[in-house]
């Protein structure tokens, strides 16, 4: 059992979200500033979106078994085999969103996110992907060429994981229709920035007409 | 203005507008203040403390001597009659500000319910006078100039926040009529600190401006386009004003306007007698973040044919729209005082308050840090970390990671703070000292003194004050970003309380 939050408009969405989260090993859960920032900017303008915990992080069940031994591959390379299982998340994930909202989704993953989310591009029918600083020297984004659903991707010009330049090439051998944003600030964590990447995102799904023209937010 | 002891009880303290009405209110040294604040109390002290301390102001002292009392509560219904008993006014500035009911903002509990259940409690106590901080924009849609007077009807509202604020004027109303003096404050759009440009929350028009950073950084990023020449529609009107007051200058009327003796209820306008034009406020934008371009226009949202620009200002920008038109003035007596000529806000102040803004993040991230003194707490960090860790780690899940291998810097910010550096060596803790060492760290973390505390004794993830706190990661961040969740297991077996002890449930692994 995966544990999540679902956000929904008040009236007829316009769209659905599932959002995937950074790494539960370095500190991802639903909670991470850009997750929630981007479900609640989302649902505001009439989506209704998903975000979950992996299995392990906060209440939902799973995560790895032998907790030291996988801590200890990670930490030297970065990646474990266990990993598959949060893959899995994302599917199940995707499946009870679809019980909630039977609009083809949009697909948005963030950091270790834009891994499982695009791992479970061909099921999901995905309406448009976003991938929100990707790690391409780390992962495999091969399952990108099997959906032509417009594919934004955003990275911050000074990401640790991921030098911009790298960025660009893997940007330029993706296929076509793909938009790329790169935002001067932020570094990975967009920390202070989270407004810059949500109002990126709206600008695309509206450029895409995924979103309602409902404005909902703080004033005075 | 009265001279006699006054007791008022303040709801909103830790809020935007609250903070500056606490520290006016103390400007009177006969003003004594209850404040409710949220529970848990102990995490709204820290905030008012914090929000108070860059006002020059310090809590600890002020309850200490008897001026401030914290009253523990939400509304509408935690509070007893005992919390205000006694107390010559309320002034009630707690409110939601989202514009629209989304069935759990808390628009509808906090500014109905919420006032409904104050001014009950404000009748059953004979509390003789409610001061009501509403909006100017309670007036909706509604054009010309407006008196100081109570909308009998529900005005042409743009929004649920209006029809919410108009709905508890309502009530407060018909409270003046019943039981005691009621008086509505309605300010306008609340902009930073005219002296300081300080700000301790970004809405209203800091939205706008936060927009137009947006598109500033898209001119740095794009080559193609001249930043001069940005093709935006502006969907408002160029000679429509913008009623921005300075918070600290609305603060200080409205705390004026609550400590006169009023004999009879009455509505006060607190809003800017000479505002700036949109014109003008486009003026002060464009220079500040050096792009221009953006033309008026009378169209309307969404734009059926809105270009990238267009797009990335109004997915923040359009939440301010429906006030982009307004051709609306206000009548105010507290305005009646300002020498003429002189501006509440002008480009000068307006470049000010951009710049506190950009300074602090956008009001994330503290422009000073305070030497506050510690939260209940003496946790001394060199302690935690020259003998605490050495004498644990060994026994934790940490020496199970045997692949770690890590030079650790902790820096620990404040006046009980200081640097230490740890080698970790195949899971084991080999050596901590206190700097200068001759141990080269690969990474560090640097946080204050207050998070340490919640951190180590487990009420907050580290990852929670990296995130939305004072942490930061320096030198190899993706290792440092690694070694979070062994920390975060570490810190789960071996919690240790604010006085440094180690909490009940790790005393075993303590002693092992
Ligand atoms: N900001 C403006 O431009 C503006 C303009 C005109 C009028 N106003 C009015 O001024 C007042 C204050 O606005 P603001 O901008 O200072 O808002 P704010 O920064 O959001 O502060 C709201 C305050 O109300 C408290 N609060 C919210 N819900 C509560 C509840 N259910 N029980 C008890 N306390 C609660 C908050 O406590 P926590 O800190 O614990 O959340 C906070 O202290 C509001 O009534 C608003 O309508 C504001």
């Amino acid at each position: 059992m995966l544990e999540g939050t679902l956000t929904y408009p008040a009236g007829h969405p316009c769209c659905s979200v599932l959002i995937a989260g950074p790494h539960p090993f370095l500190g991802g859960d639903m909670g991470n500033n850009v997750v929630s920032a981007l479900s609640k900017a989302l649902a505001l303008r009439g989506a209704v979106t998903l975000r979950f915990n992996y299995g392990g992080v906060g209440a939902s069940e799973g995560g790895p078994a032998d907790w030291p031994k996988v801590m200890s591959k990670f930490w030297k390379d970065g990646t474990f085999d266990e990993e598959q299982d949060w893959v899995n998340d994302v599917g199940s994930a995707l499946a009870g969103l679809r019980r909630w909202c039977d609009l083809s989704p949009v697909v948005l993953g963030y950091s270790f996110g834009c891994w499982t989310a695009v791992k479970n591009l061909r099921e999901s029918n995905a309406k448009a992907i976003v991938l929100i600083s990707p790690n391409p020297k780390q992962h495999e984004f091969e399952p990108l060429c099997q959906s032509q659903a417009p594919l934004l991707v955003i990275h911050s010009d000074n990401d640790f994981t991921c030098a911009a330049p790298e960025m660009m090439s893997w940007f330029e051998s993706l296929r076509e229709p793909k938009t790329r944003i790169q935002l001067s600030a932020g570094e990975h964590f967009f920390r202070g920035h989270e407004l810059d990447v949500t109002a990126t995102v709206l600008g695309f799904l509206q450029h895409h007409r995924l979103l309602g023209a409902e404005q909902h937010d703080n004033g005075h | 203005m009265t001279r006699g002891p006054i007791e008022v009880f303040l709801t909103g303290a830790t809020g935007f507008l609250g903070h500056y009405l606490l520290a006016e209110l103390l400007t009177h040294p006969h003003v004594r203040c209850r404040v409710l604040l949220r529970p848990p109390v102990s995490d709204s002290s820290v905030r008012l403390e914090r929000l108070l301390a860059d006002l020059g102001l310090n809590l600890s002292e002020l309850i200490a001597d008897g001026r401030v009392v914290p009253v523990e509560g939400v509304l509408p219904d935690s509070l007893k009659r005992s919390d205000v008993s006694g107390v010559d006014l309320v002034l009630h500035a707690a409110g939601n500000t989202t514009f629209h009911a989304n069935g759990s903002n808390g628009l509808e509990t906090t500014n109905i319910e919420g006032t409904r259940g104050l001014l009950s409690l404000a009748a059953e106590a004979k509390i003789r006078r409610f001061v009501f901080v509403s909006t100017a924009y309670v007036c909706g849609e509604q054009a010309g100039h407006l008196p100081e007077s109570f909308f009998d009807r529900l005005p042409p509202v743009r929004n649920d926040y209006e029809r919410s604020k108009w709905e508890a004027e309502r009530l407060v109303r018909d409270w003046g009529e019943r039981s005691g003096v009621a008086t509505i404050c309605r300010p306008s759009i609340l902009f930073g600190d005219s002296r300081t440009g300080r700000a301790s929350a970004m809405k209203g028009l800091y939205l706008v401006a936060k927009a137009t950073e947006i598109l500033a950084r898209a001119m740095d990023d794009n080559r193609d386009t001249d930043r001069h020449e940005i093709a935006l529609r502006i969907l408002g009107c160029r000679d429509a004003t913008c009623n921005v007051v300075p918070i600290d200058w609305a603060a200080r009327q409205m705390t004026d306007i609550a400590l006169n003796p009023a004999t009879e209820s009455s509505v006060h306008h607190v809003t800017n007698p000479d505002p700036p034009t949109h014109q003008e406020v486009k003026g002060w934008l464009e220079e500040y973040f050096d792009i221009a371009g953006g033309r008026f226009s009378d169209e309307t949202w969404p734009l059926t044919d809105a270009n990238h620009y267009e797009e990335l200002f109004y997915a923040l920008g359009n939440v301010c729209l429906d006030y982009f038109r307004n051709g609306l003035t206000f009548e105010s007596r507290c305005a009646a005082d300002l020498p003429p000529g002189r501006r509440l806000i002008d480009g000068a102040s307006f470049a000010r308050c951009m710049k506190y803004a950009q300074a602090t993040n956008w009001c994330r991230t503290p422009l000073v840090e305070h030497d506050l003194p510690p939260q209940a707490s003496r946790l001394d960090p060199a302690w935690y970390f020259e003998s605490f860790l050495p004498e644990a780690v060994p026994c934790s899940v940490v020496a199970k990671v045997e692949a770690l291998t890590a030079v650790v810097q902790y820096t620990i910010t404040g006046p009980v703070g200081g640097s230490w550096v740890s080698r970790f060596d195949r899971g084991l803790l080999t050596e901590t000292h206190a700097m200068p060492t001759a141990l080269k760290p690969e990474f560090e973390y640097r946080l204050s003194y207050e998070d340490l505390v919640e951190v180590v004794s487990c009420r907050k993830p580290l990852q929670d004050v990296f995130f939305h706190g004072s942490a930061e990661m320096f030198g190899d961040v993706e290792r440092a970003l690694k070694m979070v969740p062994i920390i975060g297991e570490f810190l789960k077996e071996f919690p240790v309380a604010g006085g440094g002890d180690c909490a009940a449930g790790s005393r075993a692994g303590a002693t092992c």
